[in-house]
């Protein structure tokens, strides 16, 4: 059965139509063909697929495409402005945060969340906050570095 | 000039003499006070913007017109004969375009497989279905519904032992006389070893998409390799290899696993030319940690013989491989080369077992080894009442000891000195107070060696349009090693140019300059000087362009910072005041890495410290910080190259402590092929790391002076936890991962 429904990603409204069983991120990727979000594992375990629903963040390879209807959905392609770069996106290159890029995208999202949450976290909060994020090529620590670079300068996320 | 050369070429300690093209391009190594403007900075990656902005096309990103979508169908079982397949239920579901079992007439060859009728490991592919919807191929799965008759398996290594059931020959490689030697020793120690299963675990699996077009096959691989894909799909399809085009824009990962064409794109390649519909094949979770290739687990006896003040007489390495890489013995290598030593036997096995065969896993095999022989080496300081850093330096070896040859350069010594002053080593046994948390704490260290030189064929072109802004080509995919990155340096450091005038393009055979497989640590040290060629070319030809332009002697002109100058300061013009006059010409050069040197190992080296926090109640093993120093000769881009060292002592820290392939004995099927259950380190489990790079580049290797990193950062990390967990405890446990059963049974 499909329903239709309306999902607002990136601040533009999308409507389609979604089998009951199919996730988000299937929407996303492969109806919307807005690929930067990432399968790694389908279930939950890895966080490549990771958006904001409603400001939640969400892993949306578990996560209903039917009950994301109306949400403000965010993804890494909503995270810079047109061509420029987010404040997180420019400092995560800059302190090797990035090799593969493939966990970049939901590891973004997931630090994005926790400086919404709380501007100034400590390296043990970012280490917390961000642990249902998997990474196999970095050691994380860039991805650390980059989080608290941007808490220390200030700038919005 | 153009050569053919005869040269030795080397791929993860595998040593062949071939012919291979040269054009001499007259450069000399940079010396080690060079002053270079890119090389040797932290550079932040050339690709980067894509990779966090989702704009990456990785292989899983690709959607082509009209494109299906293919779900494979596994063994559930270890061993067994599938005797009936729901065919007819499957190709009746909608949307269902392609159905492929093993009774299917396929149109490439291979000797096994790739669909089994008698699977041989739990998760071996049977069947295989496109559909227009990865829904509907995964419900034509189920529905193929197959009955399987099991047959017996043996899955674990004693059995298989005891049974002799070796996959080629024994593999022996001795110097001396070792029994004569262990029997004369004034000091033994012998030590068994057990290393887990590991998987690779790629955060992007294994994946491809076929488009079979009259005229040409294209596929998108998640490859390593993408000229080894082109032959492999050439040669199965019989195809001429110049109507086969790889595109690797982006790989999510490989570390060794992601090698040539793999399964996905042959049998995406074959429904592609079934259906006419370009298919995509992406393994699921279950699928790439099933199927998606491992690290064999080992057990390994190690016996060293010494004299009382420690200097090694008699090595002898024993190791079972439970169902390794065909053809591949290296777990012993580091036994035979690492110390100085006369006396010296390896020995390995090769157990076939009903598992999935192992490939290669970063730095494969010798990890496994020196995980073993580096603790039987701590046991030898500890038998001998001498400092572990000290033994090795005493044993420590300026040559090759198995090919009897010099090496390129060696600066291990150097490695030793630097790890220890960085970990605070002289102090360790302060560790070993009582704390006042209540654990136990130690320090260990381990040595690495690798192979990592590189060599020949590898090449790269160059090319100066009239904006003076250059594109260099390279034959490489960048699988997250920040190989463009380090292109873009090289280039721009030889022609003068800043950055963000240089491009480079790799990921794509079609413009068919070759490079190597990413893989054995051959890449850095193989494309760079073809790079640096490639550039040189260019800045020659520019230069004497700008001889006519400006009527000067191209000898006494130089490229800097994108301007040409004269060496006695009357000259100073933007390079486009000669490019400009190009039209729509350009000015092209092209490069290759020259031969080996004669009469030379190329060889990278380490050494690793590692502290570790023990606690007695629970078991739990936390490591509290790594040392690492790494002799890698010169480091092109240090920022991509302490990321890499980080990522991979991550990886040898799992090896050490959570990371092992989990078999049901009674099934025969691998019982955590999630990333829930194959435990990966999370963020919460980093230690600080600390990274440190020999400061001296081999010069005599190739005209960058860099070798390779890939596999060095993963080599020492377990071995140097399993010896801080001794230090810590007094203890070793036979096998690794330490678990926390394990460690409660070693401390018991
Ligand atoms: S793909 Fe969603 S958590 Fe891994
Ligand atoms: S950068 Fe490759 S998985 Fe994180």
């Amino acid at each position: 059965m499909k329903h239709p429904i309306t999902l607002n990603v990136n601040g533009t409204p999308y409507s389609v139509d979604v089998a009951t069983a199919q996730s988000l991120l299937y929407a996303v990727r492969d109806q919307l063909g807005l690929t930067g979000s990432k399968e790694g594992c389908d279930d939950s375990e890895c966080g490549a697929c990771m958006m904001l629903v409603d400001g939640r963040p969400t892993n949306s390879c578990s996560y209903l495409a039917v009950q994301a209807d109306g949400a403000e959905i965010t993804t890494v392609e909503g995270l810079g402005e047109g061509d420029e770069l987010s404040p997180l996106q420019q400092v995560f290159l800059e302190e090797g945060g990035v090799q593969c890029g493939f966990c970049t995208p939901g590891m973004l999202i997931a630090a994005t969340a926790l400086l919404q949450a709380n501007p100034s976290p400590t390296a043990e909060e970012i280490r917390i906050g961000v642990s249902g994020n998997l990474c196999r090529c970095t050691g994380y620590d860039g991805i650390v570095r980059a989080v608290l670079r941007v808490s220390r300068e200030g700038a919005s996320v | 000039m153009t050569r053919l050369v005869k040269t030795v070429t080397e791929m993860e300690g595998r040593f062949e003499e071939k012919w291979v093209l040269v054009e001499d391009d007259g450069l000399v190594s940079w010396e080690a006070e060079a002053a270079l403007r890119h090389v040797g900075h932290p550079t932040p990656r050339l690709t980067g913007p894509q990779r966090v902005s989702g704009a990456a096309r990785y292989t899983v990103d690709v959607a082509l017109p009209g494109m299906l979508h293919a779900a494979v169908l596994r063994s559930p079982v270890a061993h067994g004969r599938v005797t009936a397949l729901q065919v007819a239920a499957a190709e009746a579901i909608a949307g269902v375009r392609a159905v492929l079992t093993p009774a299917s007439e396929l149109g490439f060859q291979q000797r096994s497989g790739p669909l089994h009728d008698e699977p041989l490991y739990a998760g071996a592919p049977l069947a295989v279905v496109a559909a227009d919807t990865l829904a509907a191929a995964r419900e034509a799965c189920r529905a193929l519904a197959p009955s399987i008759e099991p047959l017996p398996f043996t899955v674990d290594i004693e059995t298989a032992w005891q049974e002799q059931r070796f996959d080629g020959d024994l593999h022996e490689e001795a110097r001396g006389d070792v029994e004569a030697a262990l029997a004369a020793a004034a000091v033994r120690v012998e030590l068994v070893v057990s290393t887990p299963g590991q998987l690779q675990t790629p955060i992007e699996p294994h994946a491809a998409v076929a488009w079979w077009k009259p005229d040409e096959l294209v596929c998108f691989i998640a490859t390593q390799g993408m000229f080894d894909a082109r032959a492999e799909l050439a040669k199965r399809f019989d195809l001429p290899p110049e109507r086969v085009r790889v595109i690797t824009e982006y790989v999510g990962g490989g570390f060794g696993g992601k090698q040539n064409a793999g399964f996905e794109a042959l049998i995406a390649a074959e429904l592609s030319r079934r259906t006419g519909r370009p298919v995509r094949l992406v393994l699921d979770r279950h699928g790439e940690q099933l199927d998606g290739g491992c690290r064999p687990a080992t057990r390994q006896t190690v016996r060293l013989g010494a004299t009382a003040d420690g200097m090694l007489t008699a090595i002898d390495a024993e190791a079972l491989v439970e169902f390794g890489m065909s053809g591949w013995r290296a777990v012993t290598t580091p036994a035979l080369t690492l110390y100085r030593c006369a006396d010296v036997r390896g020995i390995e096995a090769n157990l076939r077992l009903e598992l999935r065969r192992g490939n290669a896993f970063r730095a494969p095999a010798v990890m496994e080894g020196i995980t073993a022989l580096e603790q039987a080496i701590d046991e030898l300081a500890i038998e001998t009442g001498l400092d572990p850093l000290e033994l090795r330096r005493r044993n420590f070896a300026d040559r090759d000891q198995s090919a009897d040859l010099p090496y390129t350069s060696n600066s291990l010594l150097w490695c030793y000195d630097r790890a220890a002053e960085l970990a605070g080593w002289p102090d360790r046994d302060r560790w070993r107070e009582p704390q006042a948390d209540g654990l136990l704490r130690g320090m260990g260290c381990a040595a690495q060696i690798w192979w990592g030189g590189g060599g020949p064929p590898s090449h790269a072109s160059c090319r100066l349009g009239g904006d003076g802004v250059a594109q260099v080509v390279v034959g490489v995919q960048d699988i997250g090693t920040g190989t463009l990155t380090a292109a873009r340096m090289v280039a721009a450091e030889e022609l003068g140019l800043p950055l963000d005038r240089v491009t480079v393009r790799g990921g794509d055979t079609a413009p068919a300059i070759y490079g190597p497989v990413a893989g054995g640590s051959q890449t850095t040290p193989s494309v760079m000087p073809a790079v640096r060629g490639a550039a040189a070319a260019v800045r020659r030809k520019l230069l004497a362009l700008a001889g006519d332009v400006f009527e000067a002697e191209p000898d006494d002109l130089v490229v800097d910072d994108g301007r040409i100058r004269s060496r006695d300061g009357g000259l100073d013009e933007p390079y486009t005041a000669v490019t400009a006059k190009l039209g729509q010409a350009s000015i092209d050069g092209s490069g290759n890495r020259g031969p080996n040197p004669d009469g030379y190992r190329a060889n990278t080296f380490g050494c690793q410290i590692a502290r570790v926090a023990v606690d007695p109640g629970t078991g739990s093993v936390r490591v509290e910080g790594i040392w690492a120093a790494h002799d890698i000769g010169r480091v092109i881009n240090p920022l991509g190259a302490s990321s890499q060292v980080e990522g991979g002592i991550l990886q040898g820290m799992a090896y050490a402590l959570s990371e092992q392939r989990v078999i049901d004995r009674t099934t025969g099927v691998p019982v955590n092929a999630t990333m829930d259950d194959y435990k990966v380190p999370t963020m919460m489990d980093t230690p600080p790391i600390v990274v440190a790079f020999a400061p001296l580049p081999d010069t005599l290797l190739n005209t960058v002076g860099a070798k390779g990193l890939g596999e060095p950062p993963i080599i020492p990390t377990a071995a140097a936890i399993a010896n801080a967990f001794r230090h810590a405890t007094g203890r070793r446990a036979a096998a690794l991962p330490l678990t926390r059963a394990r460690v409660l049974e070693a401390i018991a």
